[in-house]
Formats: C-alpha cells, sequence, structure tokens
C-alpha cells in the first residue's frame, strides 16, 4: 500500500455560506514535509483547518492513510493521529504549562503514552520543563510557540499541521523552529507547514504548493520552487 | 439601637445562605464561562427543583432535602435534553437571539408552575430539619447549617473535578479555548452537554436543601437568578473560589439589609454594592489586571 499520509480531493470548503477554496488538490506523502505557502487570504489556513474537519466542505474528500475521513469530526481526526498547531498559537493561556501538555494528551492513545511524550517534549524544549508549573499566558511569544508545538506532538501525531510556527518571532527563534521541524521528521513524522518564511520553509521541505485565491497555482520540488522566477518575484523580494 | 448579637447571628445567617447561593450561581458560572450563554431561565429551574422536591416530600413524607436523591440526578438528564433541544441551536448565535430564547424558557416554567400550582406559596408542613440550635446566644436553624454544609461540599467537590481530573481539565481548556480544544481531542459538544446537565443538576441540589426550611410560589427564580447574575458579575474569572467568596458576600449584605433596612429592600442592598463594586473593580472581584 502506498496511499498518501493526507490527501485532499476536489475540495470546495470555507465558512458557511462564505467559499474560500476552489478545487483543491493535494497530497502529502509519509515522511515528507510538505509547504503551503501564498499570499494573505489565499485560503491556506482554511485548507488546514479543512484537514481537520473544521469548516464548512461544500464538496470534495478528505484522506488519512487512505481511509476517508471526510465525515469524521474534528476530534476523532486528532485520535486518528493528525494534529495541527493553529494559527496564533491558540495555548491555553488561563492553564499552566503541564496542563497544557496534559490537555494535549487528551485522547486514549496519547494518554498511554504520556511519560514518554513528555520526556520527549522536554528534550526537545527544556525551556517548557523549567516553566513547567507557570501559567501559559505569561510565556513570551518564542515560549508559547513551543508550548504549541509540544502540544501538538503530545497527541503522539503521525501528521502535523503548522500554520505559520514562526509568525512574530525573532530571527534566532526561527531558526530553531525549523530546526525542530527537520528532528520531527527524523522521528518520523510527516509535516505539512504553512509560513511566510517562504525561503526558509523551502529550503526544509521536500515539496511545496503555491496558493492564490483558494487555488492551488503552482507546485512541486521545494528546491525547484526556489528557483521559480515567478514565485521570486512574488515572494523572495520581499 | 442595634444590638451585636443581632448584627452576629445575621452575619452568621448571611455566611450559610451564601453557600447556598454560591452552589445555585456556580451552575450559571460553569455554563456561562463555557458556552458564553447567559441561562436567564437559570433561577426558573431552582423553582421547578423546589416544587419537585416539595411533591416528594409531601408523597413520601421526607424532609425536602432528602428528595435531592432523586431531583438531582433527574435534573441532570433534563439538562441535557434542554441542551439538545433549547441551547444547542443558539450555541454562537446573536446574543439577542439568546437573550430572546432562555428568557422565553424561563417564562415557560414559571408559567408551567402557575398552571400547575396556582400562585400561592408551598412549603413542606413538617420540616424534619426546621429546628433551632443554639449556639450560646445565637439560634442557628439546622436545615440551613445543613444546606450550607452539603453545599459547601459540593462546591468543593467541583472544585476538585474541575482542577485535578481529566473531564475538568476538558472543560477549563474548553472555557479557554473552545475553538482550540477540539484540536486535543476533546469532544466540545459533549463537554457543553455534560456541563450543561451539571449546571441544572446543582440547581436542583439548591432547591431541595431549600425546600428544607423555604416555600416555592411560581415567581421564586427571579431572586435565584438576579443573585446568581451578581454572584457571577461579582466573581468574575474566579473559579469556584470566586464564585465561593462572592456568593458569601452577597449572602451576607443580603441578611443585613432585610434585618437592618427593611426586607423588602434586601435585593435593593445587594445591587447597590454590586454598582459600588462595578465602580471601582469593572471585571470583577478576583479580574486579574
Ligand atoms: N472563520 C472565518 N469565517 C469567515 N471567513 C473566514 C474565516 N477565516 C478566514 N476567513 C476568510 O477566508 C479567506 C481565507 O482565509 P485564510 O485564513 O484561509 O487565509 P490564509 O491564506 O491563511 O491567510 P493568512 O496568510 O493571512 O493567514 C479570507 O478571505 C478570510 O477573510
Ligand atoms: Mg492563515
Amino acid at each position: 500500500m502506498c496511499a498518501s499520509m493526507l490527501e485532499l480531493k476536489g475540495i470546495h470548503a470555507g465558512y458557511g455560506e462564505f467559499r474560500v477554496l476552489h478545487d483543491v488538490n493535494m497530497h502529502v506523502d509519509k515522511g515528507e514535509i510538505v509547504a503551503l505557502i501564498g499570499p494573505n487570504g489565499a485560503g491556506k489556513t482554511t485548507t488546514l483547518r479543512t484537514a481537520l474537519g473544521m469548516t464548512t466542505l461544500y464538496e470534495g474528500k478528505v484522506f488519512f492513510k487512505g481511509e476517508d475521513i471526510t465525515k469524521v469530526p474534528t476530534h476523532k481526526r486528532v485520535e486518528k493521529g493528525i494534529a495541527m498547531v493553529p494559527e496564533g498559537r491558540g495555548i491555553f493561556t488561563p492553564l499552566t504549562v503541564y496542563e497544557n501538555l496534559l490537555a494535549g494528551a487528551y485522547t486514549k492513545r496519547a494518554e498511554e503514552k504520556l511519560q514518554d511524550s513528555l520526556e520527549f517534549v522536554f528534550t526537545l524544549f527544556p525551556r517548557l520543563k523549567e516553566r513547567k508549573n507557570q501559567i501559559a499566558g505569561t510565556l513570551s511569544g518564542g515560549e508559547a510557540q513551543m508550548l504549541a508545538i509540544a502540544r501538538a506532538l503530545m497527541s503522539r501525531p503521525e501528521l502535523l499541521l503548522l500554520d505559520e510556527p514562526s509568525l512574530g518571532l525573532a530571527p534566532k527563534i526561527v531558526l530553531e523552529v525549523f530546526d525542530v521541524i527537520k528532528r520531527l521528521r527524523e522521528e518520523g513524522v510527516t509535516i505539512l507547514i504553512v509560513e511566510q518564511h517562504v525561503k526558509n520553509s523551502l529550503e526544509t521541505a521536500d515539496r511545496a504548493y503555491v496558493m492564490e485565491t483558494g487555488r492551488i497555482v503552482l507546485e512541486g520540488e521545494a528546491r525547484s520552487l526556489l528557483k521559480d522566477e515567478r514565485l521570486k518575484k512574488a515572494y523572495l523580494v520581499i | 439601637m442595634i444590638e451585636p448579637i443581632v448584627v452576629v447571628s445575621n452575619i452568621i445567617d448571611g455566611l450559610l445562605m451564601g453557600l447556598l447561593y454560591s452552589l445555585v450561581a456556580l451552575g450559571l458560572s460553569l455554563i456561562f464561562g463555557l458556552m458564553d450563554i447567559i441561562n436567564f431561565a437559570h433561577g426558573d429551574f431552582v423553582m421547578i427543583g423546589a416544587y419537585l422536591a416539595w411533591i416528594l416530600a409531601m408523597n413520601f413524607m421526607v424532609d425536602p432535602s432528602v428528595t435531592a436523591l432523586i431531583t438531582v440526578p433527574l435534573f441532570f438528564v433534563i439538562g441535557l435534553a434542554v441542551y439538545k433541544a433549547v441551547i444547542e441551536p443558539i450555541l454562537g448565535a446573536e446574543p439577542l437571539i439568546q437573550i430572546a430564547v432562555t428568557v422565553g424558557l424561563g417564562f415557560v416554567l414559571q408559567n408551567i408552575a402557575l398552571a400547575i400550582f396556582h400562585a400561592e406559596p408551598r412549603s413542606y408542613p413538617a420540616p424534619a430539619l426546621n429546628f433551632g440550635i443554639n449556639v450560646g446566644p445565637i439560634t442557628l436553624t439546622a436545615a440551613k447549617l445543613v444546606a450550607a454544609a452539603v453545599s459547601l461540599a459540593s462546591l468543593l467537590l467541583i472544585h476538585y473535578m474541575l482542577t485535578r481530573t481529566k473531564f475538568g481539565l476538558a472543560i477549563r481548556a474548553t472555557s479557554a479555548n473552545r475553538m482550540v480544544a477540539p484540536l486535543m481531542g476533546i469532544n466540545v459538544g459533549k463537554v457543553y452537554a455534560v456541563v450543561f446537565g451539571l449546571g441544572i443538576a446543582l440547581t436542583a441540589l439548591g432547591a431541595a436543601l431549600y425546600m428544607s426550611w423555604g416555600q416555592v410560589n411560581p415567581y421564586l427564580g427571579a431572586s435565584f437568578s438576579l443573585l446568581s447574575w451578581v454572584i457571577v458579575a461579582m466573581g468574575g474569572l474566579g473559579g469556584v473560589v470566586g464564585v465561593l467568596a462572592s456568593g458569601l458576600i452577597v449572602g451576607v449584605l443580603e441578611a443585613l439589609g432585610s434585618t437592618f433596612i427593611t426586607p423588602s429592600a434586601r435585593m435593593a442592598v445587594v445591587y447597590l454594592a454590586f454598582f459600588l463594586l462595578l465602580w471601582f473593580r469593572p471585571r470583577g472581584l478576583f479580574a486579574r489586571r
């Protein structure tokens, strides 16, 4: 069986009456890092949210490891092994760092591996261990992003969706985030990442999709896209 | 001439009542904190619960407080049903629609009570616990002591549930960010339904305890609703502890106002204090800056 980890087929999706995605087709294969890039409002976040069943789907199908999960509710998709680091991090600010991580391991499957997962995320982010009992709302931006990633990892995902994980972070921390992403691939996690840092993400990713106004307009090897004149003009000049 | 002993006994009475009010208000607080819905029918569930306790007490000739063993689980189930039928459809709707629906629900409950029981108040004629206990010069009602003790135990139990159990974590995570909670694998719909059921079950518990000495008429809900709103607004983000603290304050203010001004001014005193508090701490007693 060589089914993709994630496959979106002929997706038309949006929010209520507001249609955002038009016939989006994409796939993420096991072990890959795939980048999804595009201008503000293109529909990148909507694409990730659709993979987790958090939008209105008008047409199309979502497959996870070959299984049709189009009708599966969000919390059960997480149980199946998809996790997301949402745009803006979405950490539970009144809870402690530790409680955020516990919440990440909410599913039965994840709860069984709780100790193991804690050890893993604490070696990945030693800062979080130091701040274990701190209220999450008092973390710095970089620490909060680490927590958001760690919390997603606590669910033991096979597929991790990252929505602009480096947004608003200092350049040094941005590099740290990309290091973590590479490290996760070594751990066998498949990754779909939405990024503003187009250059960084194309250098890290295997393949990439470019989205504009709800449509995929370009796709291919990340390295060849790096040299694409059209893309260079649109993004890399900044 | 104000006798100190009268003040002290009023304060104690107010503290006992405050615990009961906290119990009832906690349901409103949990529901509001989680779903952003103000249940304007909250007090009316206390009223229906009180009638139910009265009916069961009359039929089985037991003290109304004992009927909680039946009414609490029953109200939990009723709460689940009301959630499915009435609350779920208005989640995320315009506030005006939410207000109209829950105010309407309250009126329906009142009208049901009016139709069945008419307006005259009912109380249990032979309450087992409605006797005085003398503590020095102060006389306390046994029923109120029991109500206060059961309320406090329930508040502590719920505090424990919220802070130490997995389901409590799900409630707090969902209250903090309902968009992100499903990404943890939390079934938000289930959390909502159970918490609504729990909030309604607490009204039944408060009502059964209250009927050990109190009386019920179809309009009893209004005063429980008003007190609950004030307590929740004062308690702000303080969780169970916030609700408990503001419940005690409200109970004491009500008791003092009722004795030293006039019984009909009790709510006015509570509200005056509430307005003053909002003036100085607009986000409640326990809001962080
Ligand atoms: N919850 C929502 N309800 C209604 N419309 C939404 C919602 N979220 C996003 N939109 C709209 O959908 C369109 C696509 O938004 P989306 O967030 O998917 O873009 P994006 O590519 O992630 O942009 P950005 O780079 O700014 O994050 C935008 O027009 C946006 O206004
Ligand atoms: Mg976005």
